[in-house]
C-alpha cells in the first residue's frame, strides 16, 4: 500500500481477454463476453474531541461478467478473482441470460478509439502520504473549526478519507483497457451552541492531491453555517425569490441528473419524457456532462463498458438538447451512446451515469445574487432530497434552512420551512445563475454555482 | 467458511501489540436479483463474495482493515494494518479469553429455502405481480418489479474468546408503478420481505403486491395539492413508523447521543413523549426484515425498551458505546458487509399498540390530514427537525376521510411529535426498508399503530385548505 503508485497489472488484463474467450466459446455462438475488473484501496478516518474515533483501510476487489446471448442479458459478479471463482460466475451469468427475456438493443459495444490524454485524475501523493500524515489533517480541520467561533463547541465529525481505483475492461469483441483513478475529501459538521440551543453545520473540498484540501475553507464555511443557524425560526408561507447555496444548487443539479438519464427517458421515468427541443428552462440554463474534465472526480477515459468519454450540453441556454446514453438506450433511441454506461461496482451491469454534470456558470457570487433579489429566501441547507423530489413527476417538496434576505442582505436565519413546486416551474423562473461553480463529491461528480429562482412556494408558520 | 483457529491466532497477534479489543467478522454472501420491466424480465444477476473484517479497538479509537481473502496470511495483514493505526491510540492489553461458541435460544426459520425454489417459479411471481399491477387500470403505465434474494452467513470471533454464528436468508419483492394522465405521472410501491424465505408470497400474494402499488399510483392521479400549514395529522400503520425511525430513532443510537448530537442525549428517566407511548427495537420477532439470531458483533438478538408510558428508559448501542459506557450491549451493532465498521443500528423499531380504534381517531378529527403512507424522510438528529413526504395522503373533513391529496410533506421536530401524540391506535403493523447512515445500508422495519399527532406542519403547494 506504500510507496507511491501502483503499477497497472497489463498481465491482469491480458488474463481477463483470453478468458474472454474462454466464456464466450462456453457460452455457444453468437455469445459476447465482457469483465469488468476493479479494484480499490482507500483510507477513511474520523476524528472526534481530539482523538482518532475510527479509521479504516479499504483494499478490495471483485469482477463481473455480462453475458449476451440472442439480445438476453445474464449477469454474475465474485470476489474470488483466480480462475476457479471466475469460471463459477462465468456459468452463473450464462446460466442467468437464459432466464433473461431478448432484447435486441443489448450488446456488447464494439471498441473505439480511447484517447489516452491526461486527465488528471490521480496523483501519487493519495497513496504516499501515510496514514499518520492523513489523521493530521482531520484532526487539524477539527481544531480549526472549532476555534473559527467561541459558539462553536463541539464538532460531531470531522474526516480525512480518500479513495484510489484501478479499472480493468476487456470484452470478447477485443477492448481492452484500464486506467487509475483517485480523489480525497475532506468535511466537518459542527454543532453551534447559545442558550441552550444547538444548529448543525456542514461544508467539504475534494481535491486529486490531499495537499491542495482547503482545510481553513472548510473550517470557516461550516462553523459560519452552523453559528448563523442559532436563533432560527419558521416563517409564514408565502412566494418569494429564493437563492439557492452552490452546495444546495448542486443538490438540484443531482436531481436533474436523474431526469436526464436516458434509460428513466426510455422507462418513462422521468419528468422530461418527450422534451427534446422544448425550452424547459429559462434561456440562462445550461446543463453541461463532461466526462473528460481535467482533474474532474467524475472523469474517466472510457466509461464502464468501453466508450470514451465526451464533453455534451444537456441543456443549452434553456432548450433540452439531449440525454445520458450508453449503449443499450442509445440503441433504443435510436442514436449513439455518450459514454455514460455507469455502474456503482462490480456489482452490477453497466447502467446509465452523470460523469461530472454541472450547472454552468455565469456572473455574480452568493453575496452579489443576494444584493440583486433584495427582498427573499435565501437557502443553505435542504432536508429530505431523496424522499421530497420526484424525478418521475417532477414535483418537489422539501425541508429547508436558510436565512431570510431583507434589503439585498442575510438577515435572520430560518428553520422549519419547506418549498414546494414543480421542477419544471424551478427550471423557467430560475432569474440569475452565479460564477461560483462547486462540485459535490457525493454520489457522482454534481456542480452547481449560487442560483436564485423566483416564485417559489415557501411555507411555514408564524 | 474459514478455520476458526487461525481467527483466534490473528487476535492473539494484535494482542501481542496492544489493544483492549479485537474481534474478527467473516462474511460469506451469496445473493440473486430478478428485475422485470416494461413486461420483460431484464436482469439476471448473481453474486458470490466472501471477506473478513479486523478491528482493534485502543480507547476511543477503532480500526479497522479487510480483506477479501480469508487466508491466513491475508488476515494476518490486515490485522497488523488495524493494529498499527490503533496504536496511534492510548495504549491497552486483553489476554484472550478461552474460545467459546455462544448459542442463541432464537430460530428464524427458512421454511422454502431461495435455492430449493425453482428459477421458472421466481420468473412467474414478477410477472404476477406486473400483470396484477397492469390489470389495475389502463392509466398504469409503467411497471418495475424486483426480487431480491440473498444468503448471509456470518462468524464473529473475538478477544473474550467468544465465537458467534449466524446465518441469515433474506428475501424481498419491491413493486414500483407508475400512472399517467396527461402528462402528469403519479408513482405507488409496495416492498414486503422477510427474513426467511419463499414463504413471504403464502402472506403476500403477488396479485396483491401489484395491486396495492398500482392503487396507490391512480388515486394519487385524482388527488388535488395538498394544502399548506400546520394541523392535526393522522398517521396511519404500517409506513408511519417510518417517522418514528427517523425523528426519534436515530437520536436514541448510541453514538449520536455520546457526541451530544442527539436532541435525547442525557435524558435517560426524563419524560419525553406523550404517556401513550411505548416504543421498542427488538430484533428478536420471528422473520422479520431486520430480525437476526445474534448481531454483527456476535452479541445475542435482543428487545430494547426505548420509550414506556413516554418516559425514556433506553438507548441502543453497540460493543464499543456499551464498553465506554458500562452498561449492557444491546445487540444493535450492525453493518453493511465486511468492508465496514459496526455501529449502533436500529432493527425493527416501532411504537407499540394503544387501544384506540382507528376509525375512532380519524371520525374524532374535524379537519386534518390522513397520512396514509409516507414515503422517506431526513431528521436532523441535533435538532430533531425532520421532513417526510406523505406519498398517499387524503383530507379528513368532518371526522371522515375526504379527498386524496399530493405532494404533502409532514415537517416538524421529533421530540415535540412525540408528545403531540394524543391517540394511539390497536392496529400495530410494520413495513421494511434499507436504512442509510454512515454510508451503510442495513435491512429495518419500521412500525406503528395509527395514530394522531394533535398539530405538524403541512408543506404542500396551495394555500387553501
Amino acid at each position: 500500500m506504500e510507496g507511491g503508485r501502483p503499477p497497472l497489472d497489463r498481465a491482469m488484463l491480458d488474463r481477463m481477454a483470453e478468458w474472454c474467450e474462454e466464456i464466450a466459446r462456453d457460452a455457444g455462438s453468437g455469445a459476447e463476453v465482457e469483465l469488468f475488473l476493479q479494484e480499490s484501496r482507500g483510507l477513511q478516518v474520523r476524528v472526534f474531541s481530539g482523538g482518532v474515533e475510527d479509521l479504516r483501510y479499504s483494499h478490495g476487489r471483485g469482477l463481473g461478467i455480462r453475458v449476451v446471448k440472442e439480445g438476453r442479458l445474464g449477469y454474475a459478479y465474485t470476489t474470488d478473482c483466480r480462475w476457479e471463482g471466475v469460471r463459477r460466475a462465468a456459468e452463473e451469468a450464462i446460466r442467468n441470460s437464459r432466464y433473461s427475456d431478448p432484447d435486441e438493443h443489448n450488446f456488447i459495444p464494439h471498441p473505439r478509439q480511447v484517447d489516452l490524454e491526461d486527465l488528471g485524475i490521480y496523483h501519487p501523493q493519495l497513496l504516499e502520504w501515510d496514514a499518520s500524515r492523513k489523521v493530521e489533517m482531520a484532526l487539524e480541520l477539527e481544531r480549526l473549526t472549532l476555534a473559527a467561533d467561541p459558539r462553536v463547541r463541539k464538532v460531531e465529525a470531522a474526516s480525512y478519507a480518500d479513495g484510489v481505483s484501478e479499472v480493468f475492461l476487456a470484452n470478447s469483441r477485443g477492448f481492452r483497457g484500464s486506467y487509475l483513478s483517485g480523489h480525497c475529501y475532506c468535511y466537518v459538521f459542527p454543532i453551534a451552541e447559545e442558550d441552550g440551543e444547538a444548529q448543525t453545520g456542514f461544508s467539504f473540498d475534494a481535491a486529486v492531491k490531499p495537499e491542495d484540501l482547503d482545510l481553513g475553507k472548510v473550517a470557516r464555511e461550516a462553523s459560519d453555517m452552523a453559528v448563523s443557524q442559532l436563533g432560527a425560526r419558521s416563517h409564514p408561507s408565502f412566494r418569494a425569490v429564493v437563492v439557492l447555496d452552490r452546495m444546495v444548487a448542486a443538490e438540484f443539479v443531482g436531481f436533474l441528473a436523474a431526469a436526464l438519464n436516458a434509460e428513466a427517458v426510455l422507462k418513462g421515468r422521468s419528468f422530461l419524457v418527450g422534451r427534446e427541443g422544448e425550452q424547459v428552462a429559462a434561456p440562462l440554463v445550461t446543463v453541461v456532462d463532461d466526462g473528460l474534465l481535467r482533474g474532474g472526480l467524475g472523469s474517466y477515459p472510457f466509461d464502464d463498458e468501453g466508450v470514451p468519454s465526451c464533453r455534451k450540453e444537456l441543456i443549452e441556454d434553456g432548450v433540452l438538447r439531449g440525454f445520458l446514453h450508453n449503449s443499450y438506450t442509445a440503441s433504443r433511441a435510436g442514436t449513439a451512446s455518450t459514454g455514460n454506461a455507469s455502474r456503482i461496482s462490480f456489482r452490477e451491469p453497466p447502467r446509465v451515469g452523470a460523469s461530472n454534470i454541472f450547472l454552468a456558470p455565469r456572473k455574480g457570487d452568493r453575496d452579489e445574487l443576494v444584493r440583486q433579489v433584495g427582498e427573499g429566501i435565501f437557502i443553505n441547507q435542504l432536508i429530505g432530497v431523496h424522499a421530497g423530489a420526484n424525478p418521475v413527476t417532477g414535483e418537489i417538496s422539501l425541508g429547508a434552512t436558510g436565512r431570510r434576505i431583507r434589503n439585498g442582505e442575510l438577515a435572520e436565519p430560518l428553520r422549519e420551512i419547506t418549498l414546494a413546486g414543480s421542477a419544471l416551474d424551478f427550471l423557467r423562473q430560475v432569474v440569475m445563475v452565479g460564477e461560483d461553480l462547486v462540485f459535490l463529491p457525493f454520489e457522482g461528480s454534481l456542480g452547481a454555482p449560487s442560483l436564485a429562482v423566483e416564485g417559489v412556494m415557501i411555507s411555514g408558520k408564524g | 467458511m474459514v478455520d476458526e483457529e487461525i481467527l483466534f491466532q490473528v487476535i492473539a497477534e494484535v494482542g501481542r501489540k496492544g489493544a483492549d479489543f479485537c474481534d474478527v467478522f467473516v462474511e460469506e454472501r451469496t445473493t440473486y436479483q430478478l428485475r422485470l420491466e416494461e413486461g420483460r424480465v431484464q436482469e439476471n444477476v448473481s453474486g458470490a463474495e466472501r471477506g473478513a473484517g479486523i478491528r482493534v479497538l485502543v480507547g476511543e479509537t477503532a480500526a479497522y482493515a479487510y480483506t477479501n481473502s480469508l487466508e491466513r496470511e491475508s488476515l494476518l495483514e490486515a490485522a497488523k494494518a488495524a493494529a498499527a493505526a490503533a496504536r496511534s491510540g492510548k495504549g491497552g492489553s486483553f489476554s484472550l479469553g478461552g474460545p467459546r461458541r455462544l448459542s442463541s435460544p432464537l430460530h428464524h426459520p427458512v421454511l422454502e429455502e431461495p435455492d430449493s425454489v425453482e428459477r421458472e417459479f421466481k420468473l412467474d411471481l414478477v410477472s404476477r405481480v406486473d400483470r396484477s399491477a397492469r390489470a389495475a387500470g389502463t392509466r398504469v403505465s409503467q411497471v418495475v418489479v424486483i426480487l431480491g434474494e440473498g444468503r448471509q452467513r456470518v462468524l464473529v470471533a473475538n478477544s473474550l474468546g467468544e465465537l458467534a454464528e449466524d446465518e441469515r436468508t433474506r428475501v424481498r419483492i419491491v413493486a414500483q408503478v407508475v400512472a399517467r394522465k396527461g402528462k402528469e405521472a403519479q408513482t405507488g410501491t409496495e416492498s414486503p420481505g422477510i427474513l426467511g424465505g419463499y414463504e413471504l408470497f403464502r402472506s403476500h400474494t403477488p396479485e396483491e403486491i401489484g395491486r396495492k402499488a398500482a392503487e396507490q399510483a391512480l388515486i394519487m392521479l385524482e388527488a388535488r395539492q395538498a394544502p399548506t400549514g400546520p394541523m392535526p395529522v393522522v398517521i396511519a400503520n404500517a409506513t408511519g413508523g417510518v417517522l418514528f425511525h427517523e425523528a426519534c430513532g436515530h437520536g436514541l443510537e448510541a453514538d449520536a447521543v455520546y457526541k451530544g448530537a442527539s436532541v435525547f442525549a442525557g435524558r435517560l428517566g426524563e419524560r419525553v413523549a406523550s404517556p401513550l407511548v411505548f416504543a421498542y427495537d427488538d430484533a428478536t420477532l420471528p422473520q422479520r426484515w431486520g430480525s437476526f439470531r445474534f448481531d454483527d458483533e456476535g452479541v445475542p438478538a435482543t428487545r430494547t425498551p426505548l420509550i414506556e408510558e413516554g418516559v425514556l428508559v433506553g438507548y441502543i448501542n453497540d460493543r464499543k458505546r456499551a464498553m465506554r459506557d458500562g452498561v449492557t450491549a444491546t445487540g444493535n451493532g450492525r453493518r453493511q458487509s465486511y468492508r465496514y465498521l459496526p455501529i449502533p443500528r436500529m432493527t425493527n423499531t416501532f411504537i407499540a399498540a394503544g387501544s384506540a380504534r382507528p376509525e375512532d381517531i380519524i371520525a374524532d378529527t374535524a379537519l386534518g390530514l390522513y397520512a396514509k403512507k409516507l414515503g422517506g424522510g431526513e431528521v436532523n438528529p441535533v435538532t430533531g427537525d425532520f421532513i417526510f413526504s406523505v406519498t398517499e395522503g387524503y383530507m379528513i373533513r368532518g371526522g371522515r376521510l375526504a379527498e386524496p391529496v399530493r405532494g404533502a410533506t409532514l415537517i416538524g421536530n421529533g421530540p415535540k411529535v412525540l408528545r403531540d401524540i394524543d391517540a394511539v391506535a390497536d392496529d400495530l403493523d410494520f413495513d421494511t426498508g434499507m436504512c442509510g447512515k454512515d454510508g451503510q445500508l442495513v435491512p429495518v422495519t419500521t412500525g406503528q399503530p395509527t395514530l394522531r399527532v394533535r398539530e405538524l406542519v403541512v408543506g404542500g403547494t396551495t394555500e387553501v385548505i
